[in-house]
């Protein structure tokens, strides 16, 4: 018995110790992937690129998507190869920064962000890896967003903005001729949606997903934001505090979504495309999954509603390519963007994945498309988040766990949290 | 020659060694080492950090809340999966017709990914169409769909009862093998010994079977304990944690942490392993006190 049960407790304690390992332990500090084949006059280029489409094995997969790049700017230049690492977005910080972490930085990553990056010194300025003709055609508001202290580093690589989708047969339905404009005729109408029968009036995604995005979209319409016209954070700001209790009245009222708080942007957008939904803020990338889910032609798309009015600006947002010093092969790298922008690339990752360009040309191209120009409309005049303050990185994720209780328990103290978070250090 | 022969173990326990080291305790290191480090969110080292990580990870407000929450979490968790199994171990100890199949069937949520079966679920409780709920709707339990009452995972005190089930569903296969196996082992002769003692079968359950299983339980128990401390596709796929940090415990704390400073997120590994390590020690040491006892 005792030889059993020490036995026992032996192996437990080695399970034990397995187990336990596979928590968070941080790769070490390898050497350095220095990725310098100059045999043959040879250069491998290294790439980490976020997945827009619905990942692997998908017909519209990142990897698809560059392999076509990739093969075209081979065969055009046959020194250079690419090799494209796709990951999807809930994982590419985190695997950039083990990579960083282990010395084995790429040539060119493709993400959300390049200010931190600019920070610690690590990227070549825009203008050692891009010819002045390319970043001349960039929008001029998008490319002022890629400085760090007056440099350029960043490169604008895709943009979105929002609007307010409607659900046509929903609002036919419960007798509503046109879209909401302010947000007492949003409550009115989602009232008469649920007096239709209709689960969610509103479609209200504040859950860990995008949190930071749709509360954005509500801050705007009352003149608010994360940080003020002096650029001081400002999450507990009156108008703020004001534009979360209208939500928490839509909420108690039953006009939204049940528990915004734990809701996924993704979630919503499948209930708006069953048809469960019947008004949502969405963007670009959310047409293909109202049109695959059925719901083509039935929806429309108007500004979003401010508190006495649209909105005259919306949020954008604009994912970025920045290409690290460490390797040196800055004209590769250049001549692989100045491909990227001048070729067909940059106009079949719009299409593919209905994403905004950020270049004057791109823009006029799509101009004839429906569906795409209220977005298109609305760029010039976006708003963004603070990304370039370091604190938004402390910020962004307190903020996608814990403003959903902004519309459940008190907003002055929820908010008043994400404050002290943004004031703290 | 005779030297060499004591050496002679080393080639077989020594691949194993290393391995363990390698796996095992190298990554032990590199944690510590990361919770005494700045570390940016981009992943460069900054440098010696003493014990601000620490510092931080321990002013966050719902620390406490979360570690207390981890602890009930685990006891919860194995106390009923224990109690499942120990019934279910019983039941397919007997013989009955069809009981190869049954115990096939047990294997399948141990089979499948436990991602897998936690998004299952997630679906099963979708308020606008999840099974549960048009079940729910159809017994009257709910007036509708799509609304607070059908989104049980949309409040912590509703949330959690579900998660704690769907971790029992998948711990009690496993669980409940290791006891089977358990039960193998007793002899039958000390059954027919109790049987001519005239032993209840309660009496014989309780004095025989429980004290003969006692290995097996704390093997199995004490694997849970470990496994459950560090569950994380079940919470993470089901709620995230949310709503804000009502149903995270410490290893969701530990992820979400990881987006935003690795250091701190290493200083929330640091604990846990110490955690683990508590709760090893006081499980042994009442698994004995019982045994000194009985």
């Amino acid at each position: 018995m005792r030889i059993k049960l020490a036995g026992g407790a032996a192996l437990g304690v080695a399970a034990m110790l397995v187990l336990s390992s596979c928590g968070s332990g941080s790769g070490g500090s390898g050497s350095s992937g220095d990725q310098k084949a100059s045999d043959g006059g040879q250069v491998t280029l290294k790439m980490v690129a976020a997945d827009y489409g619905d990942g692997p094995g998908k017909p519209n997969s990142g990897e698809t998507f560059w392999k076509g790049v990739v093969d075209e700017f081979q065969a055009a230049n046959p020194n250079i190869k690419v090799e494209v690492q796709v990951i999807n977005w809930n994982d590419i910080d985190k695997q950039v920064a083990t990579m960083v972490q282990n010395g084995q930085v790429p040539d060119i990553l493709q993400t959300g962000d390049y200010s931190g990056f600019a920070k610690d010194d690590m990227l070549y300025k825009v203008e050692e890896v891009l010819s002045p003709n390319v970043s001349g055609d960039m929008l001029q508001k998008f490319a002022e967003y890629g400085k760090v202290d007056g440099t350029a580093y960043g490169i604008p690589f895709v943009s979105s903005a929002r609007a307010l989708f409607y659900n046509k047969e929903l609002f036919a339905k419960a007798g509503i001729s046109e879209p909401p404009k302010t947000w007492d005729e949003l409550k009115a109408d989602a009232e008469k949606l649920k007096k239709a029968g209709v689960s969610q009036p509103f479609g209200l995604p504040l859950g860990q997903e995008e949190a930071q995005g749709e509360s954005f979209l509500w801050m705007l319409g009352n003149g608010g934001g994360y940080k003020d016209a002096s650029g001081k954070w400002a999450i507990n700001s009156p108008q703020n505090i004001e534009t979360f209790t209208y939500l928490k009245g839509l909420v108690n009222a039953g006009l939204t979504t049940p528990n915004p708080g734990t809701k996924d942007r993704k979630t919503v957008w499948e209930d708006f495309g069953a048809g469960k939904v019947g008004m949502v803020n969405g963007g670009p990338m959310s047409i293909p999954i109202f049109d695959a889910a059925g719901l083509k032609d039935k929806y429309g798309v108007a500004p979003i509603p401010g508190k006495s009015g649209p909105l005259d600006t919306t949020l954008g947002v604009m994912d970025w390519i920045m290409a690290f010093n460490k390797n040196g092969h800055a004209a590769e790298i250049k001549k692989f963007f100045d491909f990227f922008y001048t070729g067909s690339a940059a106009q079949k990752i719009s299409d593919t994945y209905k994403l905004l360009p950020v270049t004057n040309g791109g823009i006029q191209k799509l101009s004839s498309d429906e569906k795409l120009k209220p977005f298109l409309d609305a760029l010039p005049n976006a708003s963004f988040y603070p990304f370039q303050d370091p604190k938004w990185a402390d910020v962004n994720p307190e903020i996608k766990q814990t403003i959903g209780g902004a519309v459940k328990d008190d907003p002055a103290k929820v908010l008043g949290e994400l404050q002290k978070t943004a004031d703290a250090g | 020659m005779r030297r060499l022969r004591a050496l002679e173990p080393l080639a077989w326990t020594g691949p194993a060694v290393v391995l363990i080291a390698l796996v095992v305790l190298w990554p032990v290191v590199e944690m510590i080492r990361s919770s005494f480090l700045k570390i940016n969110r981009r992943g460069v080292e900054q440098g010696f950090y003493g014990f601000a990580n620490y510092d931080k990870l321990f002013d966050e407000k719902d620390f406490a809340e979360i570690m207390v929450r981890s602890v009930i979490w685990v006891v919860a968790v194995v106390a009923l999966t224990v109690l499942v199994s120990l019934a279910l171990a019983q039941l397919f100890n007997q013989r009955f017709p069809g009981r190869r199949v049954a115990r096939w069937a047990l294997i399948a949520p141990w089979a499948a990914s436990v991602l897998m079966t936690a998004i299952i679920f997630k679906w099963m409780l979708d308020p606008e169409v999840g099974v549960i709920n048009q079940i729910r709707l159809k017994l009257g339990l709910i007036d509708a769909l799509g609304g607070a009452s059908a989104d049980q995972l949309g409040d912590a005190s509703t949330a959690m009862p579900w998660l704690v089930f769907v971790a029992v569903f998948v711990s009690v296969p496993f669980t409940t093998y290791a006891l089977l196996a358990g039960l193998a082992t007793i002899p039958a002769d000390v059954y027919e010994a109790a049987k001519m003692d005239g032993a209840s079968r309660l009496r014989t359950y309780w004095s025989i079977t429980l004290p003969l299983l006692r290995p097996a339980l704390t093997v199995a128990a004490l694997i849970n304990v470990m496994n459950v401390f560090n569950s994380f596709p079940i919470i993470w796929a089901m709620t995230h944690g949310q709503p804000g940090y009502s149903t995270a415990t410490s290893t969701i704390l530990m992820f979400i942490l990881k987006g935003s400073n690795i250091g701190e997120s290493a200083a929330m590994s640091v604990v846990n392993f110490g955690m683990v390590l508590v709760l090893t020690v006081i499980f042994l040491k009442v698994s004995r006190w019982n045994k000194e006892v009985a």
